[in-house]
């Protein structure tokens, strides 16, 4: 989860300070969510993500040297500079593309699901967020996926609930008429779960179990993670109030913006797992600052890796059509 | 031997599931065979059911998972149906499918056959007539085959499910499955992205694809038996990838071209043959001429739909337009 | 012929022989245009309402002319019931100029704006979410017309269907979404391509009341469609009405139906909504004599009609360029 939080205040921090252009998007706030998920997943399976596709990507493997010079458009980037952020795909890790259409990749999940069904191996995993529910494209993958009772996993990573929400209660979308998320998908007969996305270890046992019922051949499965979105969240260009997130906001330290220390109260995975480690005695102060300082090397290098990297040659624009 | 259309769709299907076992069908209903493919393909349909999805109505959804399930190794045709059907699968065909090898560098790539039943079928109206292969000649990454014959209906759908690498859409045509030709077992094949040259001729030259085959073909003949002009006929095969060069030599020889095309008049396939004779041929060329449909939904009535359709006697005008011309 | 806010029980004698004119009427039309396909005198392929009748019938009895219907692919029942003149619709099916589209459209795209028809359209679902846009602007104008769509089972795997549910609930639309379940979606059962048995549910999520009724009762029809069509006229919120029914022809003309077993066909014929209602009208007195009069009556009309069509004429070729785009200036090109 550090390194993920650290990946992504790196790319708001060079976006800030025009090292890349374009707009991108941050897993801030959602981390627990990939890590979970792809903990419990090994090298036969699929994943499908978004735009917001960071996250999802270091959990599976990815290497933060390699994504950060795609997201600059690098020639050394998993895809020569061809994806930038918005498609970001690593085919080695089984991440073997990513739509960054609202629904884009439901359809091709319960594809890859249905491969998996046929070789008798694997599972096929799609982070989408709330608003693919908005899409007919989810309809028909889903209805696919349960008629063809695929080893598909749908994870719905609904970052827009109130804090109070996220552990029970309905959910009141101005898109979406359903009272909870859930709903639409289980009259598609599927079975739904909903979980608090600031709660690493309940996540963590879900998706364990989650993942193994689908791979048992349980048919699909929809689970809706709830997540609050952090203050610096905004549709293009995210920020950091108050800059990186400090392990002493974990202890007795607060930030300044009264905004941003509600939230690490309630709805930081981060900050309430650290939290949560600490009481139980399982990490001291050191062994975390440890973990920060490789967590920042290493995405600080990342971000020297991209930078010192060359752009693609004008000709492989034309390379990579065909296979 | 000779095989019908038809018989060459439901062969290269049935070959297919035989030869490969990642070749899956997605929808298996393969509209508008006659008898005899019929009864080719039912068999196999029963023998293979374990990898044929039956599906809902479902366009866009399908076509997804087509590509979901290429990505993950597999070599799925998709029966998108009634050409005109494929527009509520158009974001999955078009931004999905023929991106995906592109704008992952190179790292994945997307075997899948979206079977599309497309063009006018008589009486079909605006809703299932399309032509869709000049809008699918504008979506870099994507095939898009069109064969105009027999053999090669049979040929390219079995390349297209056995060998190809890239996602493709093969145009099949209601009005083609009864065409014959002669199929000779262990031919070797034409290379995808070869045109063929149906019939040699010296003062004109009739370029054509699909369903403009055959018409191009009869007004080959009638071009020689009513006039003496000698008419060669060059089957394109694929839109994409396009035989430039085959064109390009074959309007050197006879200095005249006509493209019948049965996409709309503007921004078709017959535009873009056109558009490369001008921009390569210009020394040897005479006339160039498109034989195409007018820019109009197609009307359901008789009458009307008879007006705008291109047929062979149309092209044979074309033809006489053109040599008359120069 | 409307009889809005009646509830099934004040019907009397006459109205409820008019509704079996009506079915009638739908019946042998269908059986004309068969008749007509058989002999090759049918451009294309139209799909007939053969069976599903009475969901057309029961369902149009509330619809005022200014309240819009769409439909698609198996529209005639659905058009005819809406009180379009039967001479311009059987003239568009076999593409004359007197046709509601003056032969432009045929059998699966039948318009007549004046008796509120703005759309069939012949691609599976096509139609729903365009209902919706009617129904929306009919909102937004504050106008007290509702928009109904007809679609089949088929159409709800169609991702569209969903997203219409999805708008529908949340603009509050004055919508009434009618399924004709006769559980084939072209060639293919409903059990082989869906999980779900009843479209019904697929309203649930939406807070959209649905209801699941027999849609070859003629009046259970009319009683559930009176109740619905109150409700949004009152409200203007949406309503989903399921009706299961049976597709008696196949698909289109010309299909042979070999994927459908001869026990079913049979048992379908047990349900003719037809039948139903005549046994329903012999026991409330009918004579045999005045149900016959009526089908004779409806046959003779229908005789004429499709006389009368097929000697118009068919629209003149230097026409094909009009219409394309609804300005004045000719913008097509001839080849």
């Amino acid at each position: 989860m550090l390194r993920i939080r650290r990946f992504e205040e790196q790319c708001i921090q060079l976006a800030e300070s025009k090292q890349f252009s374009g707009h991108y998007h941050v897993y801030i706030g959602q981390e627990a969510t990939a890590v979970s998920v792809c903990n419990a997943l090994g090298p036969e399976d699929f994943v499908f993500s978004t735009w917001r596709n960071h996250g999802h990507l270091l959990a599976r493997g990815a290497a933060p040297d390699r994504m950060m010079a795609e997201i600059f458009g690098k020639a050394t980037g998993y895809a020569g500079g061809k994806s930038g952020t918005l498609h970001m795909a690593v085919g080695e890790l089984g991440v073997p593309a990513t739509s960054a259409l609202v629904g884009g990749n439901l359809p091709l999940a319960t594809g890859a699901a249905l491969a998996c069904k046929r070789r008798g191996s694997g599972v096929s995993v799609c982070f989408h967020g709330d608003a693919a529910l908005e899409e007919g494209a989810f309809y028909e993958a889903m209805i696919l996926a349960a008629v063809w009772k695929v080893p598909a996993l749908f994870v719905c990573e609904n970052n827009s609930i109130p804090p109070a929400q996220r552990k029970r209660g309905q959910f009141t979308s101005s898109t979406l008429p359903a009272a909870q998320l859930a709903d639409v998908p289980q009259s598609l007969q599927i079975r739904t779960e909903i979980v608090d996305g600031a709660d690493a270890d309940q996540l963590a046992e879900s998706f364990e179990r989650l993942v193994g019922e689908v791979r048992r051949g349980g048919g699909p499965r929809f689970v809706e993670v709830r997540c609050t979105r952090w203050p610096g969240s905004f549709p293009l260009w995210p920020e950091l109030p108050d800059g990186p997130w400090q392990i002493a906001w974990a202890f007795d330290g607060k930030p300044d913006r009264a905004d941003l220390a509600l939230w690490l109260e309630q709805s930081d995975p981060l900050t309430l797992y650290v939290r949560k480690l600490i009481a139980a005695g399982a990490v001291t102060r050191s062994q975390l600052e440890a973990m920060d300082a490789r967590a920042k090397e290493e995405m600080a290098g990342a971000a020297r890796y991209a930078i010192d990297s060359p752009f693609p040659a004008p000709d492989q624009a034309y390379r990579h059509v065909w296979a | 031997m000779k095989i019908s259309f038809a018989e060459g769709v439901a062969k290269a299907i049935q070959e297919s599931l035989a030869a490969n076992p990642r070749v899956l069908l997605i929808g298996g209903g393969i509209m508008g065979l006659n008898t005899a493919a019929r009864a080719l393909l039912d068999p196999v349909l029963r023998d293979f059911a374990s990898r044929i999805m039956v599906t809902p109505i479902s366009e866009l959804g399908l076509a997804g998972a087509g590509v979901g399930a290429a990505l993950a190794g597999d070599r799925p045709l998709v029966d998108l149906s009634t050409g005109s059907f494929i527009f509520q699968a158009f974001a999955q065909v078009a931004n999905e499918a023929a991106n995906i090898h592109y704008m992952t560098g190179g790292q994945t790539s997307v075997p899948v056959t979206f079977y599309s039943l497309a063009g006018r079928r008589g009486g079909g109206a605006a809703q299932h007539s399309h032509a869709t292969q000049a809008l699918l000649g504008q979506v870099p990454g994507l095939q898009v085959l069109t064969p105009g014959g027999a053999e090669d209906a049979y040929g390219l759908l079995k390349w297209a499910l056995l060998e190809s690498r890239n996602p493709s859409v093969y145009l099949s045509h209601p009005l083609l499955f009864d065409e014959t030709a002669e199929w000779i077992p262990h031919d070797p094949f034409l290379p995808v992205g070869k045109a063929r040259i149906r019939r040699e001729g010296r003062d004109v030259s009739l370029i054509a694809s699909s369903i403009m085959v055959p018409r191009a073909l009869a007004a080959a003949e009638t071009l020689q038996r009513q006039h003496g002009i000698s008419a060669e006929v060059v089957d394109l095969r694929t839109i994409i990838p396009l035989d430039r060069d085959t064109v390009l030599q074959s309007a050197a020889k006879t200095g005249r071209a006509v493209i019948a095309d049965e996409c709309h008049h503007s921004y078709g396939v017959a535009a873009e043959i056109a558009a490369t004779l001008a921009e390569k041929g210009l020394a040897s060329l005479k006339a160039v001429r498109r034989v195409t449909m007018p820019d109009v939904p197609i009307p359901f009535s008789a009458p009307l739909e008879a007006e705008i359709t291109v047929t062979a006697e149309k092209i044979v005008a074309g033809a006489l337009d053109a040599v008359r011309a120069a | 012929m409307t009889l809005q806010g009646m509830s099934v029980k004040e019907l009397n004698k006459d109205m409820l022989l008019a509704f079996y004119e009506q079915l009638w009427r739908i019946r042998l039309f269908e059986g004309q245009v068969q008749r007509l396909a058989a002999r090759g005198e049918v451009p294309g392929f139209p799909h007939l309402s053969t069976g599903q009748e009475a969901v057309a019938v029961g369902v149009c009895a509330h619809l005022r002319e200014d309240d819009y219907l769409f439909s698609g692919h198996r529209a005639h029942g659905h058009v005819l019931a809406k009180g379009s003149d039967p001479y311009a619709v059987f003239a568009e099916i076999i593409g004359r100029q007197d046709g509601v589209c003056r032969g432009r459209g045929g059998s699966m795209h039948l318009v007549d704006v004046a008796h509120g028809v703005l759309g069939a359209t012949g691609v599976v679902a096509g139609n729903v979410s365009l209902a919706a846009g009617a129904a929306w602007a009919a909102q937004v104008r504050g106008e007290s017309r509702l928009a109904v769509v007809f679609f089949g089972d088929g159409a709800t795997g169609a991702g569209v269907f969903h997203e219409t549910l999805n708008l529908a609930s949340l603009w509050q639309l004055p919508l009434l979404l009618v399924c004709e379940n006769n559980g084939m979606a072209e060639f293919t059962s409903r059990e082989e391509h869906s999980n779900v048995a009843k479209v019904s549910a697929f309203a649930v999520p939406y807070d959209i009341p649905a209801q699941t009724i027999d849609g070859n009762d003629v009046l259970a029809v009319y009683e559930a469609a009176r109740e619905a069509i109150e409700a949004i006229r009152a409200s203007g919120a949406p309503r989903l009405l399921e009706c299961m029914t049976y597709r008696m022809a196949g698909h289109y003309v010309g299909d042979a139906q070999h994927y459908r077993s001869k026990e079913e066909l049979a048992a379908m014929k047990q349900k003719d909504p037809i039948d139903r209602l005549r046994r329903h009208l012999v026991k409330q007195g009918v004579s045999d004599n005045e149900l016959e009069a009526v089908a004779a009556r409806v046959k003779t009309e229908l005789d004429a009609v499709v006389d009368r069509a097929r000697r118009a004429p068919r629209p003149d070729p230097a026409t094909v360029l009009e219409d394309v785009y609804s300005t004045a200036f000719a913008m097509a090109q001839r080849a």
